[in-house]
């Protein structure tokens, strides 16, 4: 309840100290009498607030955790990893088919998974399409334009180690290129390299001499630790000694400072070639080897030149052996340059331990770290790859469900278990405690669940539930039946959900709830429709008694065009029609003795006649109709030529006006507003016709 | 036929409707987008200047609507580009707009509960836009005169709910078609009021299950034929000169054995037209070819008696498309993931 009320305004006490508190400011005088609660448009509550005078409605908008990325995006996201997964599905289900075994992991499935893994990737943002500057600015050391985004960062994190098995060689480089693109995301929760670096450009142009500014030299070392050759080249050019009027009295000083950005430019890299990046590459170990101890060899011989004597300017002769230090995998330097775990962790990769080795050595690498740069903080990124480093699924599962929410949790099941039969079995086992169904499923359900809250995304849904093979179709069902039958659209759409998994029997319900409510609406038409559609006869008997209530009289006057377009409606006599079909052979009656008024045909009179008698032995043709139909057809019974009923005929009708007129003593009997005399004129006409027909036959 | 190039463009909005807005200009291309935003829920028209070579949809000038935008039409009105557009609050909305910077320049409406109750009505512009004709759902048929300052309007029909319109489209001057649920379809002379002049109702096959017709299209040159679209992909068109025989060009329940129609969509039919862009020998007695779009992601093209044409096959719905007056190549769309696809034909 709202602070700001004070403690006696709330309506619910509440204990414990753990729950967060949101004023909420609605301008009512205290107190609140009443609040009632229901979910609004999108992610809103709205919170109607009823005080002693005076109500206010005020909506509350519930964002998630994640601020990183907008609820449009992570819309568009949802409806771009439908095909991957749907296409990873079909395939498992298509392996698992030919290979009749339970278990679907092909040696080669990895392949596949890979590629899913690919598509979903693009989806969550690629490189920004920003032109690139005519003019390179030369103080730009940082380079922008990708928008980082943590899940992303963390999509790539288990791909890298769960998925592409191509790339398990050179998994230490992958890491590299990993925080070279990411490393700016940890900014916002603790001090980072690449967020020195935005600093340190932004004061470049205040800066008189660069070298003698120790931050320069720090920041070198910094960037050189975590293997950012190019921006380490770029900001070395920025060294006073390049500028053309120093160049004359500082040659020494200006060749040291090429001699190490050579050697840095030629740092061998055991990884297949990347395109516009500093360094050497090699793709076979022992090639590596070699080339890495000659370039070794080629600074320690540096570190021990006469040269540096010669060098009188101390700031840059010391911050250039210090760069020489970290290549040769000084630890002490590699700690004092990095700002956290990660970045520790990754220039131990490059310096110290440059050869790939198993997961297990990596995590024991990874405590140490931890344990040489204590966190005060953690990034969500961190946990996650922690839990990545000690083989911990459940761990892993919990780190995204957690940070980052039910979309990354489905999604990236299908990653951690492509190369792990020990996950598939931990992911897949029916569990007790989760009421049957796997932790795969349970995860599934519960981003389906979050696609079906949403009015843009509950068609998707569908997808997911339906590969959960134990609750997914009941929640399907579930989903279905809730959706609003107000707009043919939606309506629609659902009936075409429905088609696609063969839900015959849920359309139909859904037809009928729509026939209802359209018919309480005053669409009757759409009403009787959508009752047709579900061949619901029962319910379209009811309602044809309530149409001709409603009708009244105005079915016999000349009114009758209104009619002609539900009649059409209805269709053939072989649809399903209910009472309905009354107003079919009302129509066919009226029509015949529209043709008797004008003509004067005997045989045009009969088929009249044929129509009155079927309308008549026809039990859905209502009693109230019957004496406004008989009156309809004086001219017919009172035929000049000859008697157009039989003796039987005759009788039948006779018989029904017997009936009507017990009916009379009825309370609910509502008397036809006809002329007084209509039912003396009809029972004359009758007698008179009986007589006839009696000496006709 | 075949496609030159597909652009999409995400609104982070759900598209409602899609035109083009009809201007003859070298310079550019501008086309008007219905949206609504789920969670402010508010609706809006956008004008939106494309720039293919740029791949750019850019929104120019925008106008709030009252609520949900239920039809669009873009035509002119004195030389200058006319919307209009009816809502599922029923009101009805005319924006003039300048063709020079594509701002909306004056509004006239005819507020909610007017002309039609919801849940939806559909309106048709009649070319040069003097006149407008709207249907509802609630039964209701309104002709709307247009002047520049306000709007007059009549009703002509009101079927008190017994009949609900889907769509309307102006045949001539005087006539227009209407079309509804069961597949009927209605023909209308507005000098002669109290009913329909004609009205279609095929005795589709016993076991064909009926639907809706959502989109009807009439063309300049045969005034006497109407082209409809709606469930199980049945696109059908009705000649008046044959009263009760259609002319199936596709759907799921069309014909059977060796005369099986092909059918380009088993679902809705969201929007028929025909296509400009196909030049068809018009003494022919066949139907003109015609676009299609459909909740299976469906853009295709039909011509009776030929194989039909895919464009574009989407994971998604594709809930209304225009073809460009001036460019008939180029086909705007609107898809049911909060994006607007942009085709290009050859």
């Amino acid at each position: 309840m709202p602070s700001d009320t004070g403690g006696n305004g709330s309506l619910v006490p509440f204990s414990g100290d753990s729950t967060a508190v949101y004023p909420l400011h609605h301008g009512l005088a205290s107190p609140i009498r009443r609040i009632s609660i229901s979910f609004s448009c999108g992610n809103s509550l709205r919170l109607s607030l009823f005080a002693a005078a005076s109500a206010k409605i005020v909506e509350v908008k519930l964002s998630g955790e994640d601020n990183e990325i907008s609820d449009a995006h992570r819309r568009r996201i949802a409806y771009g990893s439908v095909a991957p997964f749907a296409m990873l599905q079909s395939r498992r289900s298509s392996l698992s088919a030919l290979l009749k075994t339970p278990s679907p992991y092909h040696s080669d499935w990895w392949e596949h998974v890979l590629q899913y893994s690919k598509e979903i990737g693009s989806l969550l943002g690629g490189p920004k399409l920003t032109p690139s500057p005519i003019i390179e600015n030369p103080s730009a050391i940082v380079k922008g334009g990708e928008e980082a985004t943590s899940l992303k960062a963390a999509w790539e994190l288990i791909e890298m180690f769960y998925v592409d098995k191509q790339s398990q060689a050179w998994l230490p480089e992958r890491l590299v290129d990993w925080l070279a693109d990411y490393d700016s995301l940890f900014t916002s929760t603790h001090e980072t390299i690449h967020g020195k670096l935005v600093d340190f450009e932004k004061e470049l142009v205040n800066i008189q001499v660069i070298e003698d500014d120790p931050r320069y030299w720090d920041l070198l070392s910094s960037a050189l630790s975590v293997g950012w050759l190019d921006i380490v080249a770029k900001m070395l050019r920025l060294h006073g000694s390049y500028q053309l009027d120093q160049l004359s009295h500082r040659e020494i000083e200006n060749g040291l400072v090429e001699a190490v950005a050579l050697l840095i430019s030629q740092m061998p890299h055991l990884r297949p070639e990347s395109v516009g990046k500093l360094g050497e590459c090699y793709k076979s170990k022992p090639d590596f080897i070699k080339a890495w101890e000659k370039w070794r060899s080629q600074i320690t011989k540096l570190d021990c030149s006469p040269y540096w004597i010669q060098c009188d300017n101390q700031q840059t002769r010391e911050g250039l052996r210090n760069l020489l230090q970290i290549m040769l995998g000084n630890s002490e330097s590699l700690c004092m340059a990095t700002c956290y775990w990660i970045e520790l962790y990754i220039s131990h990769f490059l310096y110290i331990r440059p050869f790939t080795m198993g997961i297990e050595s990596m995590y024991n690498l990874a405590q140490k770290c931890i344990q040489l740069k204590p966190r005060s903080s953690t990034h969500r990124l961190s946990g996650l790859m922690i839990g990545i480093l000690e083989e911990n699924t459940e761990v892993v599962l919990a780190e995204c469900s957690r940070e980052f929410g039910p979309w990354l949790v489905a999604h990236a099941i299908e990653l951690l278990t492509a190369g792990s039969e020990q996950a598939e079995m931990l992911l897949h086992e029916e569990r007790y405690s989760l009421g049957g169904i796997s932790i795969a499923e349970l995860h599934r359900l519960v981003y389906a669940q979050i696609l079906s809250s949403h009015a843009l995304t509950w068609q998707i849904a569908p997808i997911y539930l339906t590969s959960c093979m134990k609750q997914g179709m009941g929640l399907l069902e579930n989903l279905l039946y809730r959706q609003s039958v107000q707009h043919n659209d939606v309506l629609l759409k659902n009936i075409e959900i429905c088609r696609l998994y063969e839900l015959d029997h849920i359309s139909s319900n859904i037809m009928k709830i729509a026939g209802v409510y359209h018919w309480k609406h005053g669409r009757k038409g759409a009403g009787v429709f959508w009752l047709q559609q579900a061949q619901d006869a029962s319910c379209l008997d009811r309602i044809a008694q309530q149409l001709f209530d409603s009708v009244g009289k105005s079915i016999s006057d000349e009114n009758f065009k209104q009619w002609e377009g539900m009649i059409e409606l209805l269709g053939s006599e072989s649809k399903p029609a209910g009472g309905l079909e009354f107003l079919h052979k009302y129509r066919d009656f009226k029509k015949s003795l529209q043709k008797v008024s004008v003509g004067k045909s005997t045989d045009a009179a009969r088929q009249a006649v044929g129509s009155l008698i079927l309308l008549m032995k026809n039990p859905s043709t209502p009693q109230r109709f019957w004496l406004p139909l008989l009156y309809d057809s004086l001219k017919l019974l009172n035929w000049q030529d000859c008697p157009l009923l039989s003796v039987s005929e005759t009788n039948l009708l006779l018989n029904k006006l017997q009936e009507l007129s017990l009916a009379k003593l009825r309370p609910q009997y509502t008397e036809p507003s006809l002329p007084s005399d209509a039912l003396s004129s009809i029972r004359l006409a009758l007698a008179i016709n009986l007589g006839r027909a009696i000496l006709d036959e | 036929m075949a496609v030159r190039g597909i652009q999409r463009f995400p609104q982070n909005q759900y598209v409602d409707a899609v035109r083009w807005l009809p201007i003859e200009s070298a310079l550019e291309r501008l086309a008007v987008v219905a949206l609504f935003d789920l969670d402010s829920d508010a609706s809006s028209i956008q004008i939106h200047s494309l720039n293919l070579n740029q791949s750019s949809l850019e929104p120019y000038s925008s106008w709030a609507s009252p609520s949900r935008i239920s039809s669009l039409k873009a035509s002119h009105f004195l030389n200058k580009p006319l919307i209009v557009a009816s809502t599922s609050g029923g009101s009805l909305h005319l924006l003039f707009s300048d063709s020079s910077d594509a701002s909306f320049q004056s509004q006239v409406s005819l507020p909610e509960g007017s002309l039609h109750s919801v849940p939806a009505s559909s309106v048709d512009l009649l070319d040069g836009g003097v006149q407008c004709v709207t249907a509802g759902e609630d039964g209701k048929l309104n002709l709307v005169a247009i002047s520049d300052s306000n709007l007059n309007y009549r009703r002509l029909f009101d079927s008190a709910g017994l009949v609900s319109y889907t769509a309307v489209r102006w045949a001539s001057p005087s006539e227009f078609a209407t079309a509804g649920y069961g597949f009927t379809l209605h023909w209308w002379d507005h000098r002669k009021p109290g009913g329909p002049v004609s009205h279609f109702k095929a005795n589709w096959d016993k076991k064909f299950t009926s639907g809706i017709v959502h989109s009807i299209d009439i063309h300049p040159s045969r005034k006497h034929t109407c082209l409809a679209g709606g469930s199980l992909g049945t696109v059908f068109a009705w000649d008046l000169r044959w009263q009760q025989q259609p002319i199936i060009l596709s759907g799921a329940g069309a014909g059977s054995g060796n005369n099986a129609i092909q059918s380009i969509s088993e679902s809705e039919v969201w929007e028929v037209q025909y296509d400009r862009c196909i030049k068809s020998n018009t003494s022919s007695t066949r139907i003109l070819p015609s676009m299609i779009c459909s909740e299976d992601g469906i853009l295709g093209v039909i011509e009776q008696g030929e194989e039909p044409i895919e464009l574009l096959a989407e994971p998604c719905a594709i809930n209304s498309f225009d073809i460009d007056q001036h460019n008939p190549t180029d086909v705007i769309c609107s898809l049911e993931w909060e994006a607007v696809a942009i085709l290009t034909r050859q």
